[in-house]
């Protein structure tokens, strides 16, 4: 893994900008891979091994996930929207799992680590750094149950919801009366008034086939 | 977990803590001690403090008594030149100087420490001189009996940068004085700072290997400075020409001499136009002329820290500021007041 440094650098230009949870994020997630016996998490042979579970859709996410290299796609990264500055770190190979979290203490602490720094940010971003992990954060062991269907990997199966005809993938579907529902019409969603519409250039795409183009290109493949 | 029981049922089990007896004004200690093996004749007395429950203790693996916790916490708190005894009373230990010193306490891990629910340590003010075997500190955990978790947490934090309280011994000092200032030089007036400073540098265990005496003339000031070094001294004490006039050419001097550090100015009253740099890594602290008429200035505040061993720089002569302010009471008490006490 590189160094702290390091890692803040490029976690703060792949976020956008440097603040004082991209610090905590960095530094949660060296120490949560270093609790789960993983030293370089991006590297082909550790990449598979790690599940981060999120709690906060916050700077500190973005930190977690840039160091981890987890992503959401890939199923290594799961997103639990507890609004709590914690991540849990999974070791798929031993199953080591550890919680770590951000302590409220913290925050109050800043001044008396960066007692020279008088604007909040400032004196947080450097607290924050002068910190030790042991006022910084709290770690739980944890046990951590995942299902076949929530691991990486081609999808293992699917479902049709019998009321609106979506498919639904890894066993995400909702039986009510044995019948298979997607979450939307069995519990509502975070949408409503869905209606389908039409909208202009709706033939565009990236790559366009001209007419001739694409007569030569049924000729050659017959 | 604890197991609460009816004091009449008591008798025959051991007590799982001191129990405190408060006389207001008489006494205050333990009326009986945590092992004591409640008796018929116990009960009577147990009832008049107050009692009619007691607790027994049943500890699972990941619960941890006050009396264990306290020791965990006592060792991780002391640092370097202190002292404690593992016997608590009522839950606390309490810390000691394990010799002569300056106390110096990390305020910002004691804060993080004091941040967990289940402990507590108190200290004396920070940079307080210390004699072997003064009281400097004392902690305890908050409950009977908890999690061993957050004691472990609490100890880590303690133990961050080698404890949070230390008592540094005092260098012992070969100080150079230098006078500045015509009016003493050509004999117009009779030097008082000499003995001032030379009471205050032997009453740290330090002693003076030389006085000397410059007029206002930067250059001399400088070839005095290099003189001192030649003849080994490692701090150097110059007193007068600190001010704005324009015969204050003492910090001239001292850059002329080729100090590679200079901090004028420090947030103390009385000591504001006091200075200290380096040269060779030799302190060399001026001494504005209120040290003539107070007691007690910016130099008796940051001597002692450069005596044990710390580098005062710009920010710790701005951390001066808060307490920085001398009362000027008509009997000083001084270090028994709050002058200094919060850097």
């Amino acid at each position: 893994m590189q160094d702290f440094e390091s890692l803040l650098k490029s976690s703060a230009a792949a976020h956008g900008h440097l603040c004082p949870g991209q610090v905590v994020g960095v530094r949660m997630a060296m120490l949560g891979c270093r609790l789960i016996g993983l030293d370089e998490p991006t590297s082909r042979d550790q990449i598979k091994k790690l599940i981060v579970y999120v709690e906060m859709d916050r700077c500190t996410a973005d930190a977690v996930t840039h160091v981890t290299g987890v992503k959401l796609g890939r199923r290594s990264l799961k997103f639990m929207d507890y609004g709590i500055m914690a991540a849990t770190f999974v070791n798929l190979e031993s199953g080591l799992a550890f919680r770590v979290l951000s302590t409220e203490e913290a925050r109050d602490l800043a001044c008396a680590y960066a007692p020279g720094i008088a604007e909040k940010y400032p004196r947080q971003l450097e607290a924050y750094r002068r910190m030790p992990n042991s006022v910084l954060f709290r770690v739980q062991q944890v046990e951590v149950n995942l299902s076949e269907f929530d691991l990486p990997g081609p999808t293992r199966y699917k479902a049709a919801c019998t009321r609106c005809g979506q498919v639904v993938r890894d066993h995400r579907e909702v039986l009510e009366n044995g019948n298979a529902l997607c979450r939307p019409c069995a519990r509502g969603a975070y949408f409503s008034n869905a209606r389908e519409i039409t909208w202009p250039d709706m033939n565009w795409a990236p790559i366009s086939l001209e007419p001739n183009n694409s007569a030569e290109f049924v000729k050659s493949e017959t | 977990m604890l197991k609460t029981i009816k004091l009449e049922d008591a008798v025959g089990i051991k007590l799982a803590h001191d129990i405190t007896e408060i006389r207001p004004g008489e006494f205050k200690g333990p009326a009986f001690r945590k092992g004591h093996t409640v008796c018929n004749e116990d009960l009577c007395r147990l009832q008049k403090l107050g009692k009619n429950h007691l607790y027994l203790i049943d500890l699972d693996e990941n619960e941890i008594h006050e009396d264990e916790a306290a020791g965990i916490l006592a060792g991780a708190l002391a640092g370097e030149g202190v002292a404690w005894e593992n016997k608590p009373r009522e839950g606390k230990i309490n810390l000691f100087a394990d010799r002569d010193g300056l106390l110096v306490v990390d305020t910002a891990a004691l804060a993080a420490f004091n941040m967990i629910d289940e402990v507590m340590c108190a200290t004396l003010h920070n940079h307080t001189l210390v004699k072997r075997g003064e009281q400097i500190g004392a902690t305890r955990p908050i409950p009977l009996i908890m999690k061993r978790a957050p004691i472990g947490r609490a100890a880590a934090i303690a133990q961050q940068n080698g404890g949070v309280l230390v008592v540094r011994p005092l260098r012992k000092a070969k100080a150079g004085l230098m006078v500045t200032g015509n009016e003493v030089y050509h004999g117009l007036i009779e030097d008082r700072f000499a003995p001032i400073l030379t009471e205050k540098v032997t009453a740290l265990g330090s002693e003076v290997s030389g006085v000397t005496f410059a007029p206002d003339d930067a250059e001399i000031i400088s070839e005095a400075i290099h003189s001192h070094l030649d003849q080994g001294c490692d701090l150097l004490l110059l007193s007068g020409g600190m001010s704005v006039d324009p015969d204050d050419v003492t910090r001239q001097g001292i850059l002329a001499a080729g100090a590679a550090e200079m901090h004028y100015g420090a947030a103390a009253l009385p000591g504001a136009m006091f200075l200290v740099a380096y040269l060779e890594d030799v302190p060399l602290l001026g001494v504005p002329a209120c040290g003539l008429y107070h007691r007690v200035t910016a130099l008796d505040l940051v001597l002692p820290r450069i005596l044990a061993g710390e580098r005062i720089g710009k920010k710790e002569l701005a951390f001066l500021g808060h307490g920085g302010l001398c009362k000027d009471c008509p009997e000083c008490v001084y270090p028994h007041c709050p002058f200094g006490k919060c850097s």
